[in-house]
């Protein structure tokens, strides 16, 4: 296997006196696709937010790419090369379309605070967001304010705005939440298609998907990660299918 | 987009000529609405754009006044700052401060941001009457035009189109501003300031900015201001102006550019107009306040704007007849709210008090006419022709507006 990506040794956190993490060690792989699986209440959305930024870890380090990460506040994480979808949709609603992905694109060419230049006018800038427009298939509603998108193509523009700066590892927080049938499947060959060369991990409840996506698969249960493995090994590990799967997988 | 051009061509070709056909007081009333509506401008910029509501802005107003007036006696027109570009003193001292109380405000959002805007502002307020080397005092400040460029600045014409250069630069400056980058991204923050977060933008540095050049431009209608009236006073940080500037850009509407801008001259000439012909006219701002956020949250100018784009501006006999039955039906519930709030007003005057002996109560003149106290004329009439109003006012609405289920 080669270097990892990403690395979690011994990553704790408390809030007050319940601690919710309770050392973590996990290897996300170059390439990957890895899922992060339990149930209800083990930690996965807290792991993503101390992964991304948001929170700070009470112990242990977090490594991108060998740089320490953990306690580094989000715009420097994402700077890092990191960046993430939320549980819930989480762009600009009064916004179009395409300000939503040129929000999400200036960054990259470092655009912040530029005040002599006008928007409408940065070639590069307005190209990146056509190839993005095209890549999560939403050239045809890029006139379209966001908050009036279906909740799929909301999701689908978050995705398109996690990929705007171009990172080496996303995290994506359950992006099938909510979906129908059709909405999975459809979603599902999308984030296959961008994830090509990247690093992903992700958290979702559908184990259909998840086992069909990834590459690797852990199990994390009560703040601790009790197995990782390809699928097959996951579904046959015992202690998994006795904490977590027996109870929806079979 | 080409009817927008002409109109603002028309607009600015309206303001520049406008001295030759207004009387000094109206010249005057006319600076005071440029000068306001820069300042509601500004104050947009971050509460329209970005979506932070300050409710301290009169200190940034404030300092660009006062800094304006100390530059006046400092340099007396003379070096490098005459008179005309005396504004630059202003913004700068305005951009200093706003970096300055920018950097706490911003680090809380929402109410939290407001507060502090607002204790910020009070501290000033309450501080100023002591330091009377800075504000001097209950008497103010004040200075003197200098003549400068061949002006001499002596008449109010001059000044009015001081005014007028530096007001319409502000505005092209401010609407440029929003075409930028970094326009673009101040809209990001009013929408999602964690998602910004999360795109690797430093939300902290960016609404300090915003908030900046806010009070840039906030500190140039200030020294506008103070080189209007030739002096500043410590007044001018009261909360009063930073309230009036928060009712003025709602009734303009905040998320347009131009709304806050119409909607401050509008009030402002609304406040020179009929300030002396009523006592209450503060009372009807506030009621004008209400009814246009209760009935246009998008402002004025918001509501046409949005009727614009869309496309609701269809006219026909069925619209046109119904939209004048409409402006009757307003006429009439105003003429008859104010008959009744003025009557309201000379009863319980002090004045009225003093008239009272034992237990005659005289009449009051009022529109060429006696009114008794307790007769039922009095106060059927205006509250009848009121009612009559409203409720014509409630059937052309749905008549006006079928889909939307009358007025609100």
């Amino acid at each position: 296997m080669s270097t990892p990506v990403l690395s979690l040794h011994g990553v704790r956190k408390s809030f007050g006196p319940i601690e919710i993490i309770r050392g973590i060690e996990l290897d996300v792989v170059p390439g990957e696709r890895h899922a992060v699986i339990g149930p209800n209440g083990a930690g996965k959305s807290t792991l993503f937010h101390l992964i991304s930024g948001q929170f700070m870890p009470t112990a242990g380090e977090i490594l991108l790419e060998g740089l320490p990460i953990g306690g580094m506040p989000p715009h420097l994480v994402n700077r890092q090369g990191l960046a993430r979808s939320f549980q819930i949709t989480n762009i600009f609603p009064g916004l179009s379309v395409f300000e939503n992905l040129r929000l999400a694109v200036m960054r990259r060419f470092g655009l912040e605070f530029v005040f002599w230049r006008r928007a409408s006018r940065l070639r590069a800038v307005t190209h990146l967001v056509e190839e993005l427009l095209a890549q999560v298939r939403l050239e045809k509603r890029a006139n379209a304010l966001a908050s009036e998108l279906s909740y799929s193509e909301q999701r689908s523009l978050e995705i398109g705005m996690t990929l705007a700066s171009d990172p080496k590892v996303i995290l994506l927080d359950e992006p099938m939440a909510g979906m129908s049938h059709e909405e999975t499947e459809y979603t599902v060959g999308l984030i296959r298609e961008i994830t090509k060369g990247r690093t992903l991990l992700i958290v979702e409840h559908d184990m259909d998907v998840v086992f069909s996506l990834s590459d690797r698969i852990s199990v994390l249960v009560y703040g601790q990660i009790i197995a990782t493995g390809t699928p097959a090994e996951i579904r046959g590990n015992l202690a998994v299918r006795e904490a977590y799967l027996g109870e929806e997988a079979s | 987009m080409r009817i927008k051009v002409i109109l603002l061509a028309l607009a600015v070709m309206a303001l520049v000529a406008a001295p030759a056909f207004l009387s000094a007081g109206l010249v005057n009333a006319s600076i005071q609405m440029l000068i306001a509506a820069l300042f509601a401008s500004a104050f947009s910029l971050l509460c329209g754009q970005a979506g932070m509501l300050s409710f301290g802005h009169s200190a940034y107003f404030g300092i660009g006044a006062f800094a304006t007036i100390h530059a006046m006696n400092a340099f007396n027109g003379a070096g490098l700052l005459p008179t005309p570009l005396l504004p630059l003193v202003g913004g700068f001292m305005g951009l200093m401060s706003g970096i300055a109380a920018g950097w706490f405000a911003t680090k809380r959002t929402g109410v939290y941001f407001s507060m502090i805007t607002l204790a910020l502002a009070e501290l000033l307020h309450a501080l100023a009457p002591h330091l009377k080397e800075v504000f001097g005092g209950e008497a103010g400040v004040s200075a003197m035009r200098m003549p400068a460029w061949g002006f001499t600045f002596g008449s109010n014409v001059e000044v009015y189109y001081l005014t007028l250069f530096w007001v319409l630069l502000c505005l092209v400056l401010l609407y440029l501003y929003t075409l930028t980058p970094v326009g673009r991204l101040t809209l990001g923050l009013r929408e999602n300031t964690h998602r910004l977060r999360f795109l690797g933008y430093n939300v902290h540095k960016l609404s300090v900015l915003v908030f900046a050049v806010s009070a840039m431009f906030s500190g140039v209608a200030g020294a506008l201001q103070a080189l209007n009236i030739e002096a500043a006073n410590y007044v001018v940080l009261d909360m009063q102006l930073s309230a009036s500037v928060v009712l003025n850009s709602y009734i303009g509407g905040v998320k347009v550019f131009l709304g806050p801008a119409i909607g401050a001259a509008l009030m402002s000439f609304f406040g020179y107009a009929v300030s002396d012909l009523t006592r209450s006219w503060l009372l009807y701002q506030g009621v004008l306040f209400v009814l246009v956020m209760m009935f246009l949250p998008d402002g004025l100018v918001g509501e046409i704007a949005r009727r614009v784009r869309e496309g609701r501006f269809g006219l026909g006999w069925e619209r046109l007849s119904a939209g004048l039955l409409f402006a009757v039906a307003l006429a009439l519930s105003v003429v008859g709210f104010v008959c009744a709030v003025e009557l309201a007003q000379r009863f319980f005057s002090t004045d009225y008090r003093s008239m009272v002996v034992g237990a005659t109560w005289p009449p009051v003149a009022l529109f060429g006419r006696e009114w008794l106290p307790f007769s039922v004329v009095t106060w059927g009439l205006p509250l009848g022709v009121m009612a009559v109003g409203l409720g014509l006012l409630s059937f052309a609405s749905r008549r006006l507006d079928p889909e939307r289920g009358g007025a609100s």
